[in-house]
């Protein structure tokens, strides 16, 4: 027997290894923004201890749009067509709607081919959690301008980019989004408690995550470069996330002000204040911190819109409490008798 | 004067959003129900309110459903189209007509029945009077062809269905138009009807209700759709009897999505496939057009997918209210790529209802986007039906593996191997845990890894074709009516069934041959249409379009022997097909080709 100590390996609340999370080796440019978001998100869904098998990995098209490869190994996953993931991700949730969708996109697919996809899976408030990889360029196209990027803001090559950008975030407020955040790559923390409490709730959770494109975007006269981007933050507060399965009661509690708010599965988000206590439920105070930023040219951070009470799209249907997916044929083709009945109703 | 009876076409010129449409179906339905053959053809058009109609109403005791080659009786309503109706009328055609539409009768050669229809409604009810003058001249018709009373009330009981007030008033108009004729005008037309028995098992239904009947018999468990004319019939069908035949302990067994587009629709439909489910949409050729890029990654990634398209006339928005065969190519070789797709074509009402749960059999055998090709005048019109047959097989749910022991005892698994030589592989469901993938619509290998390598892609494809291909022989077979002489074959599919035989026999009258036909119900084709082919001296491929696009597809995959002797008949103005003007084409290419 060897004196070395067997290393334990650590398992979360539902006895699975960090492995059981990972997924396979990135082909992205190294030290892209989106393999610190896939990191995270691996972090998130181990340390929240959801079954890795009962999570569905959805994807559009773009770098972003790879990444489902990269995590959740154990995971199903759809990597579908440009900007129609929402669309996808729709039919598979009203049919399996005890399946966790974790959806992926970037600022081409979101903001530009696939709006009005992501517009309406917000409006019918589909229970999912839709996370913007947002660097402001196309990168597998090698550096195009998108939609979201910053008036002002110049690429590594090319020209300024005089255009008014979209931002998803106020967009998403507009339309009654039920938790829309902005998030930093670079910000593991914050990022990890955000994505965790979008899996916590039930309905569309959007999460535009500013994501340095180190090839055509990370230069200094970029807004949305590393340095800039961690120097200009906007912060409206600290974002902290209690599991259901960690009595509230045995956390620390802090010094300032903070507000707590419960999520679907019982798990708590808390929000603790930093100079003045952002409204969440507020929407204008949303749209005007995000108005405010900009004027600044900063990035806002954080939580900035959640309603916890609005239905979501399966409550909307009416559903049978068994997933869709799984009724058998017995409950799916009605009878003989029920045939006969119809072909009456024709004859009358 | 030789009575003619049971034979002849009425043709009602009004006015959309009029009311006519109840009227007509009145007519319709009293002379179905005195078991009398019969069709009826709603022209309408692309608008709400105003724009001209006209309803064509066939009774023919050969059972001919095609609008006949000419008009016997009709009815003048709409001052918009009165003069351009009137002059293209023959000779001798009755006209029966509103004096209330200051609008003159100018020709001398036709029998005329002028009938004050607006005052005659207004003295029932003025606020109404536009809408009951409608059925003021089904009481007109009545009388002058000789309909029976009771069965026409009944009829207007049925069109109403419960609503006293509407009955009441549209029977008492119904009897004031028979009243005035019988009264005021003197019957000088041949047209008369006699009843005939009345088979007790059948009814008028629209293909487009039948497709979304047979499809909830086939367990759609989600419908996304988005709407658009003339397919809108079949989801508000599903919408309409989901309630009554799939609610299980007092909840939704599926769901219903409006989607906001096309794209959404179709990408719903593959998400459902891929998360395990019946998903389906319905829409019509422009819908079609919109949803391209996701047929091809249904295909690619084997999702199984169920899309129904009801073809109107393109291209473009084309004439939306008219009818076409023009979509058969694009469903067959859609989205960008090499693709090869399963094709239902039904041409009947039984059929759509039957093919409506096929359809979702055969895209879970074959994990691959199946299509249903109705048209308009199969999806929109009313037809006699003879009832619905239950479906005969239990629902093929293909090679899902649903356990681990399944999955085990599968040599060398992977979710595009071909373990079975059939080319079709076995797939997992999201949520099971078992052999999780990331389905993509980027090459992949057969353990669904991104892969670019030549061998792989090339291997791909050929089993893709593979699994298709294998289809053939497992989809509807041909419908064929062979004559001992097999000289003449004629090919054809969908709604021309119902002219088919009404051609048939005006060839047989013009040139004294018998003539066999092959109606093809599904793609791609089953061998059964290459042998009766080869069995055929000459063979016409007969189809509602311009490009002859299954003269195409045959001429593309058939032995370039048989090509000679198939040839194409290939026409398109957007009305139903008119039996004597195909059999014209037919036999001028017979005269062309010497046969």
């Amino acid at each position: 027997m060897s004196d070395k100590p067997v290393k334990a390996i650590k398992l979360n609340v539902i006895n699975e290894p960090k492995d059981s999370y990972t997924g396979g080796k990135s082909s992205l440019c190294p030290g892209c923004g989106h393999d610190q978001i896939s990191s995270v998100i691996v972090n998130s869904a181990w340390e929240n201890g959801v079954k890795p098998h009962r999570i569905a990995k959805m994807s559009g098209i773009g770098c972003s749009s790879k990444t489902p490869a990269y995590y959740l190994g154990q995971s199903h996953g759809f990597n579908t067509v440009h900007g129609r993931m929402p669309s996808v991700t729709t039919g598979a949730n009203v049919v399996n709607k005890d399946l966790t969708y974790l959806g992926v996109s970037g600022d081409g697919d979101s903001a530009s081919i696939g709006i009005g996809q992501l517009i309406h899976a917000i409006r019918r408030n589909v229970n999912m959690v839709y996370i913007i990889e947002n660097n402001g360029v196309y990168g597998l196209t090698k550096g195009q301008y998108s939609a979201t990027a910053d008036i002002g803001s110049k690429k590594k090559k090319g020209v300024t980019n005089e255009t008014q950008p979209i931002d998803l975030c106020a967009m998403a407020v507009n339309l009654g989004c039920s938790f829309v955040a902005r998030s930093f790559s670079g910000s593991k923390k914050q990022l990890t408690a955000i994505i965790k409490a979008a899996i916590s709730h039930k309905g569309f959770a959007l999460i535009d995550v500013i994501s340095p494109c180190v090839t055509f975007n990370n230069n200094d006269e970029s807004l949305r470069s590393y340095g800039y981007v961690k120097d200009n933050q906007a912060e409206l507060h600290s974002v902290g996330y209690i599991p259901h399965f960690s009595p509230l009661e045995q956390v620390e509690v802090p010094a300032g002000a903070y507000r707590d708010i419960t999520l679907h599965d019982g798990s708590t988000m808390r929000l603790e204040t930093i100079s003045e206590e952002h409204d969440i439920t507020d929407a204008v105070a949303a749209l005007s911190a995000l108005h405010k930023a900009d004027a600044e040219k900063k990035h806002v951070m954080g939580l900035l819109y959640f309603d916890g009470d609005k239905p979501a799209l399966e409550d909307d249907l009416d559903l049978h409490d068994t997933p869709i997916v799984e009724l058998s044929e017995d409950v799916l083709r009605p009878s003989a008798a029920q045939l006969d009945d119809v072909v009456a109703a024709f004859r009358s | 004067m030789d009575r003619v009876v049971n034979d002849f076409t009425i043709n009602i010129a009004t006015a959309n959003g009029t009311g006519s449409q109840s009227a007509n179906l009145i007519l319709l339905q009293t002379l179905f129900d005195m078991g009398i053959p019969v069709s009826g053809k709603n022209m309408f058009p692309s608008n709400i309110s105003g724009l001209p109609t006209w309803y064509i109403v066939r009774l023919s005791d050969n059972g001919y459903q095609a609008p006949g080659d000419r008009t016997h009786i009709q009815v003048l309503v709409n001052p918009a189209t009165w003069d351009e109706d009137l002059a293209g009328l023959e000779p001798g055609t009755a006209v029966i007509w509103n004096t209330d539409s200051k609008m003159e009768m100018n020709r001398e050669d036709v029998i005329s029945y002028p009938v004050p229809m607006t005052k005659i409604a207004r003295g029932l009810n003025p606020k109404l009077a536009r809408m009951i003058a409608n059925v003021v001249y089904v009481g007109v018709i009545a009388e002058l062809i000789g309909m029976d009373q009771a069965v026409l009330e009944a009829a207007i009981s049925k069109q109403f269905g419960g609503k006293e007030k509407a009955i009441l008033l549209n029977s008492e108009a119904a009897r004031l138009g028979r009243e005035y004729c019988a009264n005021e005008l003197t019957k000088r037309d041949p047209y008369t009807i006699e009843a005939r028995d009345v088979s007790d098992d059948g009814f008028f239904v629209e293909g487009n209700e039948a497709v979304a009947l047979g499809s909830i018999f086939g367990g759609v468990q989600m419908l996304a759709w988005y709407p658009i004319t003339p397919s809108s019939g079949v989801a508000e069908g599903i919408i309409d009897w989901l309630p009554k035949l799939r609610t299980h302990e007092g909840k939704a067994t599926y769901a219903v999505l409006q989607a906001e587009d096309e794209l959404a629709a179709a990408g719903m439909v593959i998400g459902s496939g891929w998360a395990g489910a019946r998903g389906m949409t319905a829409t019509s050729g422009p819908g079609i057009s919109l949803m391209q890029e996701f047929i091809g990654l249904a295909y690619f990634a084997e999702v199984p997918s169920v899309f129904w398209d009801v073809n109107r006339v393109g291209p473009s928005t084309g004439l939306p209210t008219r009818t076409q065969q023009g979509d058969l190519a694009m469903l067959y070789e859609g989205s960008h790529g090499d693709t090869q797709h399963i094709v239902f074509i039904p041409g009947t009402v039984e059929e759509c209802f039957e093919f409506g749960w096929r359809v979702f059999d055969a895209s879970e055998r074959y994990q691959t986007p199946v299509f249903g090709f109705s048209d308009l005048d199969l999806g929109m019109n009313r037809w006699e039906c003879h009832g619905f047959e239950y479906p005969s097989e239990p629902m093929d749910r293909g090679k899902v593996l649903l356990t681990q022991e399944q999955m085990d005892a599968i040599e060398n698994y992977g979710r595009y191997r071909d373990v079975d030589g059939d080319g079709i592989p076995y797939r997992t469901l999201p949520g099971s845990g078992i052999d999780p993938i990331l389905y993509r619509g980027t090459g992949h290998d057969e353990d669904g890894a991104y892969s670019e390598k030549p061998d792989v892609y090339y291997k791909l494809m050929q089993r893709l074709k593979q699994k298709i291909d294998g289809a053939r022989d497992n989809l509807p077979a041909p419908i064929m009516r062979e004559e001992v002489e097999q000289d003449i074959g004629i090919v054809f599919y969908g709604s021309m069934e119902n002219t088919i035989e009404e051609i048939d026999d005006i060839l047989e009258t013009a040139t004294g041959k018998k003539v066999s036909t092959l109606r093809v119900r599904a793609l791609p084709l089953h061998s059964e249409v290459q042998a009766f082919i080869e069995r055929h001296n000459t063979v016409i491929i007969l189809e509602i379009n311009r490009d002859a696009q299954l003269h195409g597809i045959i001429r593309k995959e058939y032995p370039v022997e048989l090509l000679s002797k198939i040839h194409s008949v290939a026409y398109s103005d957007g009305m139903p097909p008119r039996a004597r003007l195909y059999a014209e084409r037919i036999m001028e290419v017979l005269k062309e080709v010497g046969a």
